[in-house]
């Protein structure tokens, strides 16, 4: 075989296990028709894909007819991440390899309610379930990330009043009893700064902050390679740091905390008269496109929210600040005067200067780091009990041959 | 955004619609900006889809003015609403079931070549493009709509919206009997809607699909407007009471909803 028809073999077979992926699960003839491949060509890498076990392939019926619906092939199980923010719900499936195999975004309501968003995100969790040809059967746990400090046994929100209707739902009850299966809660920052520790900015430090910055601010901390929630849960939690002893009271009945300066209203306000009524997504979406004014309230949020993670960094010394959350997608403008106004307070260290780095995940931080803790969990009941799950890096299926 | 001193993308005012003895509209007034979701509530026959099939120049109103970016227009068919740069998705969808998913898209707007010969690929390209950028998940453009399922469909009438580039687009209850990923989907593409400009008028029962997407809530009772709201700020309970008359527009707001 000559290497550009080698090389054409791999791209077409790149496209095959792309196009799986996109569709959760389709028949060789759909296949044919979203990759615009021949059926024989469809037919023969779908073969080769089987042989190396990177897809399965099962009978179904399509329209009538028997079909062979072709699937990523899964490594015992899959794991489910929910991210519950302010306005927008997030899932996404992976196996043990960490390969995401499915994901949706929902836009939720402002002040969104427990019982609703709760019974939404388990419907979506089955949905996406059936996308990938699987069921309940092949979930191994679910990981939930919610924008408050929570007590990781129940899922209840510790600190009362932050997170408005959720405060007497034990979420980890609420979500076993529907899908009977093992449920972990976290806090959304908590989840990101796992993730980024993990597969993203933060890869190979020991010691990181991470600050998620949108509707409200909070931080996670990753303390020699480990996550450190603190006593209650609340570690991390500077959004409710007092940045103004004459400010406003806040949602947790403290006055001037951070979030009451740089949180959701306080940022759109400033540009009402100049702007109309903006969305925290229009805020963020003007000032990547260059807008000034919605530039400088996201720059001086910077600079504010910059100042307590000083404070934070003197306490902890991290290694990196990493800088996620719904604003870090303006980049630079964000993060360059968090960085300056580190910088000025942190006089520490004059070998090694503290990176200020923006996230590399986005916002699915926190929804990969909700992954992360339910497959961390699974590898380490697998360790102590059954042997057959414990090193899932031997079947990783990246590799097609 | 609801910036009030821009010219609205559609201004509708004083719109009356009569069938016999039915008064379907009775003065209704709607302002739609661009980068703007509003959506329309309301009890059945409170008029919500009378009005939307006005802006789609399917039925046209006995009385009142209907104005887009500022100018005076008629919408007197369903074509002329499309060179206004109105799309709209109906409640039952109006797709041909024994057409596949690219006829449908560009029915009765088939693109042609130079010579004016109907151009099967280039609509081919340009339907499997838009059902990308969609993230909508239907593998095979030339499958008939009979073979889709509900999701599916309504992702193919959406799409629908999609050629011709559109200013407004109008979706009457585009996720009612849909699941919770097909509707996370249809929410999801009513954001993408929003940011690439448009003007979207939303009607939909429920009020939590309607709360997540929507900027503004406009609540119609009995053919009149009874209310409009800031979803971002107002609760299940005030929109609620619009609906069903607790409270009245034309008569104040009641001590008890003024005490809540």
């Amino acid at each position: 075989m000559t290497g550009s028809q080698s090389s054409l073999r791999g791209a077409n077979r790149a496209l095959v296990v792309e196009t799986v992926k996109r569709y959760g699960g389709l028949t060789q003839v759909e296949l044919t028709a979203a990759t615009g491949l021949s059926p024989a060509t469809v037919s023969s890498i779908v073969k080769e894909l089987l042989a190396a076990g990177v897809v399965d392939t099962r009978g179904t019926i399509r329209s009538g007819r028997r079909a062979q619906l072709v699937t990523i092939a899964r490594s015992t199980g899959l794991a489910a991440g929910v991210d519950v923010g302010p306005r927008h719900l997030r899932v996404a499936l992976a196996d043990v390899t960490r390969e995401i195999v499915a994901e949706q975004s929902l836009p939720l309501p402002a002040e969104h309610r427990a019982d609703t968003t709760l019974d939404r995100a388990t419907l979506l969790v089955v949905d996406l379930l059936e996308r990938v040809g699987a069921t309940l059967d092949d979930l191994v746990g679910l990981g939930v990330g919610l924008p408050a400090p929570v007590e990781p046994g129940t899922g209840l929100v510790t600190v009362r009043g932050v997170l408005r209707g959720w405060d007497e739902t034990p979420v980890v009850h609420v979500l076993a009893k529907r899908l009977a299966k093992p449920v972990l809660v976290d806090n959304e920052a908590n989840l990101g700064a796992l993730a980024e520790s993990r597969f993203g900015a933060a890869r190979g430090y020991q010691d990181v902050v991470y600050v998620s910055v949108g509707a409200g601010t909070g931080a996670g901390i990753v303390l020699s390679g480990h996550l450190h929630r603190g006593f209650g849960g609340t570690a991390g939690e500077i959004g409710h740091v007092q940045v103004d002893p004459q400010g406003r009271i806040c949602r947790c009945g403290s006055r001037g905390c951070l979030d009451t300066v740089v949180g959701y209203p306080a940022l759109v306000e400033p540009l009402v008269v100049s702007h109309g009524t903006l969305t925290l997504r229009d805020v963020v979406q003007r000032a990547a496109d260059g807008d000034p004014g919605c530039r400088q309230v996201v720059a001086d949020a910077g600079a504010v929210i910059g100042g307590v993670v000083a404070g934070m960094a003197m306490v902890v010394n991290p290694q990196c600040v990493v800088v996620g959350g719904e604003l870090a997608a303006t980049g630079e403008v964000l993060v360059q005067p968090m960085r300056e106004a580190i910088a000025r307070r942190v006089p520490l260290n004059q070998i090694v200067a503290l990176d200020v780095v923006p996230g590399e995940l986005g916002v699915r931080a926190s929804v990969l780091g909700a992954l992360a803790m339910v497959l961390e969990a699974t590898d380490q009941a697998a360790a102590t009990g059954s042997a057959d799950m414990a090193d899932p890096s031997d079947v990783a299926g990246g590799d097609a041959g | 955004m609801t910036d009030a001193t821009r010219v609205p993308l559609l201004s509708m005012r004083g719109i009356s619609k009569r069938f016999g003895g039915v008064e379907a509209l009775a003065g209704v007034d709607l302002d739609v900006h661009r980068h703007e979701v509003v959506a329309l509530v309301g009890d059945n026959g409170a008029g919500k889809s009378t009005l939307a099939k006005m802006v789609a120049g399917v039925l046209t109103p006995d009385t009142g003015l209907v104005e887009i970016e500022g100018v005076p227009v008629s919408i007197p068919t369903p074509a002329a609403a499309h060179a206004l740069g109105v799309a709209t998705v109906f409640q039952d969808l109006a797709l041909c079931d024994n057409l596949d998913v690219t006829s449908n898209l560009f029915l009765g707007r088939e693109l042609r070549d130079a010579r004016g010969v109907r151009d099967d690929e280039r609509m081919e390209q340009v339907a499997r493009q838009i059902l990308r950028d969609l993230t909508s998940r239907i593998p095979s453009v030339r499958v008939p709509l009979a073979h889709l399922s509900a999701g599916q469909r309504q992702s193919v009438a959406i799409a629908r919206t999609l050629i011709g580039s559109p200013r407004i687009v109008v979706l009457d209850e585009p996720t009612a009997a849909l699941s919770v990923a097909q509707t996370a989907e249809v929410l999801m593409h009513i954001e993408g809607l929003r940011d690439l400009g448009l003007g979207v008028v939303l009607i939909s029962h429920n009020m939590t699909d309607v709360r997540s997407v929507a900027d503004r809530i406009e609540v119609l009772r009995h053919g009149r407007n009874n209310g409009s709201f800031d979803a971002r700020t107002t609760g299940y309970e005030r929109i609620l009471g619009a609906i069903t008359g607790a409270v009245r527009a034309d008569l104040g707001v009641p001590p008890v909803a003024a005490a809540s």
